[in-house]
């Protein structure tokens, strides 16, 4: 009888894994032939929509301990008479770093504008909110969405120069693809040969050049700007600083390696490219 | 009824902290897999009809987060929870050891899996980049992590079985 129940209890678990294995195949089929408004799509904007405060919330949990965590170290009153002082200097010190937290986003914001503005680029600045649920992407999440005009494929700048792409964007929030991303590429040339090439992101995070002619190769320090082909990316943006070039005997293309000027780890504030005042495209 | 809700209400929770919590919980890149270890869990506490299905909604919420196709990790997952599944009645006692070793190989397995469906969607990286950079270290991140979830998690799923916690180890 037991036996009987657990082989029923079995097979109910077979017919179960194989609905569902079909299932998860025709929707991965479904997606990929979709286009960006197909039902896939859509409910992905929708989890974007729906995970966006939450990302929001964590961020701020998040970031509150990492500054307590930096400023209060080694703090701790053990005397009565020195209780009340450690605690309005801990009020002053809690001041202090407020007021420096808004300075450097003075300054980050100036300094996004100033980049904005002598590229004659149209900018709409957001907050990152978000960051990869998952290590096989590079992408984040902004607090700026359709509503506020940013549509899908609109470049994203930071502070030093390209960050990556609005690949996602629901009500009030958009998923961008960094550059670094291993299905991110980007046009470009190298600014003081011009020859052009693609610059591509990897999975550890890394840029390269790839596809520029052997005999106008990089050299270590050249700087690395966007072409405007293909029509994403506005020319002349600043990607990155030649760190390395690997030329190999018979080798069609040198392995040029790349590093952005963007802390991306670290960057807080960004800037969508949502139309051009005056460049050269 | 109240287990059926207690399941979906771990997998709700999962998802939240996984939206919300796991991007700043990465080391190196690394980001833990919070539904994958629910999954897990609920695949051997459970077995393998409410591992795949469990397997399949986080794989979906797995894909609805990230950027990349839907529905590898729903795959990946509903098999992963199957197949842990497989092993509910032999694992879920007084131990903790086995459990472990099989979140660390469903790990690898599911990574390797997730990355194999994307090399064929033409989304994939290098396999031994792919190894040394994501999976060998998302598969050890996630044991660790498996570590302070799991016997937590097993014991609120499936309350009248006894369970090893960190506690009672120590």
């Amino acid at each position: 009888m037991k036996l009987a129940r657990a082989e029923t209890t079995k097979r109910g678990g077979q017919r179960l894994l194989i609905a569902f294995v079909a299932l998860s195949l025709a929707i991965t089929t479904v997606y990929m032939r979709e286009s960006d408004n197909g039902p896939l799509h859509g409910a992905r904007r929708l989890a974007l929509a729906v995970a966006a405060p939450a990302s929001k919330v964590g961020m701020l949990v998040t970031t509150p301990l990492r500054l307590v965590g930096n400023g209060f170290s080694g703090f701790g009153a053990t005397k009565r008479e020195v209780a009340e002082l450690r605690e309005r200097n801990q009020e002053l010190l809690a001041t202090v770093a407020q007021l420096e937290e808004a300075r450097q986003q003075n300054d980050r914001l100036h300094a996004l504008v100033g980049f904005a503005q002598r590229h004659d680029l149209k900018g709409l600045g957001a907050t990152i909110i978000g960051r990869s649920t998952d290590s096989w992407e590079g992408s984040i999440v902004i607090d700026r969405g359709a509503r506020d005009g940013v549509r899908e494929g609109m470049p994203v700048l930071a502070n030093g120069g390209l960050l990556g792409q609005v690949v996602d964007a629901s009500g009030h929030s958009a998923r961008v693809r960094l550059i670094t991303d291993q299905r991110s590429g980007v046009a470009a040339f190298v600014q003081r040969t011009r020859a052009a090439g693609i610059v591509r992101g990897s999975i550890e995070g890394r840029l390269s050049l790839d596809f520029v002619d052997a005999k106008h190769a990089p050299k270590r320090s050249d700087v690395i700007i966007t072409s405007g082909l293909g029509g994403v990316y506005p020319k002349g943006l600043v990607v990155g600083d030649v760190t390395r070039v690997d030329t190999e005997r018979g080798a069609l293309f040198p392995h040029v390696t790349i590093v952005s000027r963007v802390a991306i780890d670290r960057v807080e504030e960004v800037l969508v490219l949502v139309g051009q005042t005056g460049a050269d495209e | 009824m109240s287990r059926r809700w207690g399941l979906i209400a771990a997998l709700a929770v999962a998802g939240l902290v996984q939206a919300a919590l796991a991007p700043h919980l990465a080391i190196l890149g690394v980001v833990p897999n919070l539904l994958y270890l629910a999954v897990v869990t609920v695949a051997l506490v459970e077995g393998p009809a409410a591992g795949c299905a469990a397997g399949f909604a986080a794989g979906m919420m797995h894909d609805l987060l990230a950027s990349g196709p839907i529905g590898p990790s729903a795959l990946v997952l509903t098999l992963i929870g199957y197949f842990a599944g497989t092993l509910h009645e032999n694992l879920f006692a007084e131990g903790w050891l086995a459990p472990l070793t099989v979140v660390f190989i469903a790990g690898l397995v599911y990574e390797t899996g997730y990355g194999f469906v994307l090399a064929v969607l033409g989304s994939g990286a290098g396999f031994f980049a792919s190894l040394w950079r994501l999976m060998l270290p998302g598969a050890v991140y996630n044991t660790a992590l498996a570590f302070l979830v799991y016997p937590w998690l097993a014991r609120l799923l499936q309350p009248e079985r006894s369970m090893t916690t960190l506690r009672r180890l120590l």
